[in-house]
């Protein structure tokens, strides 16, 4: 994985954080079980700074605004932008190892986070 | 980050050895991308990464693994760097002291082997984090506490080891017996657990002979698999006494009343005491206080001091156990303060165990200068009398007002000594910003020598310059620590030069960076 060329393509891409489009929010769960395995690693492995009251909900409202900073809020966070954050880190976001945070838990968090996601 | 092979080692030696660590942890478990190296870095380095940059990761799952990963780095001359999840943040994070050092990334050991509420400890393997901890003891409804430090991101072993402390006291000071693998690979349980079938491994702190518990920590003599820890049972009622002093001067009086107490027992836990600028780095950005590059001034700290509403100095005073004992040294605490000031305190009382839980809130102060950012300490220990403690205060500031960094300090204010954690924040895209840090960070550790005070704990650049500043009798210390490092570690393969001591293979290293 080439970084820089990576994350200027993510933010031109039109996959910016960013830029959600304007399209209704929260549609079905495709897969519920993999959802839920998302869900409980979310929670252990980045809630600390990504739920209520966490660091990284603070700076996401500084830098985002208030209505993006809650991760789990969020429907249009792309599944590459989720993996290049965690793996580089981003702005001060610090990265993630595959000990703390393993692929195949990395892949349900990106299908938790992207499950609200417009179809 | 692109591969920098251990000094010495070539290429093929190297994939050699990796092919080795995959017959013992599994393909899946030897972390050699370039990604995988770039999560290993220092994420708040204040200098050059590449000079901390490791070559690849292990990740055994088992202290049987340990030991194999143990032997084959010694068969193949690879240095390791054990850590536990790596959060050591503002010393170095996970990164190793020597570039090309392989991580042995601990974080797959994550269990909580035992507690027990009633003699007031747990056991726990590397992995476990305060959150993890914490969570064990809300959903099983132990009424034991915890000490959490500022980043509660981090693992209960790790800062143990590292010395941490919070709020509760220095958190080594609880450990009580470990288990742990030599860099030879063998297996050790220390104190009481010597014995086989023991049953006061983690009661009794000494077991007989000499003790080892706190020859490892911070030392680089074996790799820690398994910890006991003291707990504290949880108190009936706590009463906090919120001080704010209003004048920098203030300092020396505050020092002269609490020391008396905490030396007694009156107050509990350290007694910290912070500088105003604690509540403006975490909620604001720089650029919406002051837009020069000198040191934040006088009006502007003013203003902060008026919108938060907090002092120059501010912190708690705690107590905590039994309520009636707590409000006798509310009133102790009291006459105490007013011997010095007619101001009044806020007094809020609460629960035994008013903590709130692991956080990573505080880390929010690297943003302080917008972009991406990075923080440091220098921390020397010096004695808890009021002179010596201002004037401390008043020379460090002045260091920083000459390097035109903003200070934020705070004083752990214990019986005996004082503890002065001289917080330093950068922009990790300002070069030349970068460049004063280090030049203020040599002053800080020259000017406390020459008080004869000493850091406690330090980040991997500066562990060769802290080291050195320990020099009695030509550094007779430094010297025993490495004449037991060849002893245990004849190859060097273990955390070389973690805390200044480097095994002979790679003493030439010292200082290089």
């Amino acid at each position: 994985m080439k970084r820089p060329l990576l994350l200027l393509a993510l933010l031109a891409g039109g996959v910016s954080p960013v830029l959600g489009a304007d399209a209704p929010p929260a549609v079905g769960v495709t897969d519920g079980a993999r959802v839920e395995r998302g869900r409980a690693a979310f929670v252990h492995r980045c809630g600390m700074c990504h739920r209520e009251g966490g660091t990284g909900t603070f700076i996401l409202a500084r830098r985002l605004g208030k209505e993006q900073s809650m991760l789990e809020q969020r429907t249009n966070l792309q599944p590459e932008y989720i993996r290049y954050v965690v793996r580089w880190g981003f702005v001060n976001m610090p990265r993630m190892s595959r000990v703390e945070l393993p692929d195949a838990d990395l892949d349900a968090v990106v299908d938790y986070l992207t499950a609200r996601n417009p179809k | 980050m692109k591969l920098i092979l251990p000094p010495g080692l070539s290429s093929a030696q190297f994939e050699r050895a990796m092919k080795a660590f995959a017959g013992v942890v599994g393909d899946d478990w030897v972390l050699r991308t370039d990604a995988d190296r770039e999560t290993y870095l220092d994420q708040y380095s204040p200098g050059l990464e590449e000079s901390h940059a490791p070559s690849a990761a292990i990740a055994p799952a088992s202290v049987e693994q340990v030991q194999a990963v143990l032997r084959i780095a010694n068969e193949h001359h690879v240095p390791l760097w054990p850590i536990s999840r790596g959060k050591n943040f503002g010393y170095g994070g996970a990164a190793p002291r020597m570039p090309g050092t392989v991580m042995l990334d601990l974080g797959r050991m994550d269990r909580i082997i035992e507690v027990n509420e009633k003699l007031g400890y747990c056991i726990v393997e590397p992995g476990v984090g305060f959150f993890d901890l914490y969570e064990y003891l809300k959903e099983r409804r132990i009424r034991l506490q915890m000490g959490i430090p500022g980043n509660g991101w981090g693992s209960v072993v790790g800062n143990a080891l590292e010395r941490g402390f919070s709020g509760m006291g220095d958190h080594s000071g609880n450990i009580c017996g470990l288990e742990i693998v030599l860099p030879t690979g063998e297996l050790v349980r220390t104190g009481m657990g010597a014995m086989a079938g023991a049953k006061a491994w983690p009661l009794f702190k000494h077991g007989f002979g000499p003790s080892w518990d706190q020859m490892i920590v911070q030392g680089n003599y074996a790799v820690v698999t398994k910890l006991c820890l003291w707990m504290r049972p949880e108190d009936e009622a706590s009463i906090t006494v919120d001080v704010k002093l209003q004048k920098p001067g203030d300092l020396e009086w505050y020092v002269e009343a609490t020391t008396p107490l905490r030396l007694r027992g009156v107050v509990d836990g350290l007694v910290r005491v912070t500088s105003y600028q604690a509540s403006a780095t975490v909620p604001t950005l720089r650029s919406e206080w002051y837009q020069g590059r000198d040191s934040i001034p006088d009006d502007v700290i003013a203003r902060m001091m008026q919108r938060y509403n907090v002092g120059w100095w501010n912190g708690p005073i705690r107590m905590q156990g039994f309520a009636d004992v707590c409000e006798a040294n509310l009133k102790r605490v009291q006459d105490a303060l007013a011997r010095h000031t007619r101001q009044e305190f806020e007094v809020r009382r609460g629960p035994g165990n008013n903590q709130s839980g692991p956080s990573t809130y505080p880390l929010q102060m690297v943003n302080w200068y917008g972009g991406r950012g990075g923080h440091i300490g220098y921390s020397p220990v010096m004695p808890a009398d009021p002179r010596l403690v201002q004037e401390q205060f008043e020379r460090t500031r002045r260091r920083y007002l000459e390097f035109g960094l903003d200070y934020s300090g705070t004083f752990y204010i214990d019986g005996r000594s004082a503890t002065n954690v001289n917080l330093i924040l950068y922009s990790k895209d300002d070069a030349e910003q970068k460049q004063r840090v280090r030049k203020l960070f040599l002053a800080l550790i020259e000017d406390a020598k020459q008080q004869g005070y000493g850091e406690y704990r330090t980040h991997l650049s500066y562990m060769d310059d802290v080291a050195a500043s320990y020099d009695f009798n030509a550094h007779a210390l430094l010297k025993l620590n490495e004449k037991v490092k060849d002893a245990l570690d004849p190859n060097g393969v273990l955390a070389p030069g973690r805390n200044g001591i480097w095994p002979k293979r790679y003493r030439d290293q010292r200082g290089k960076l």
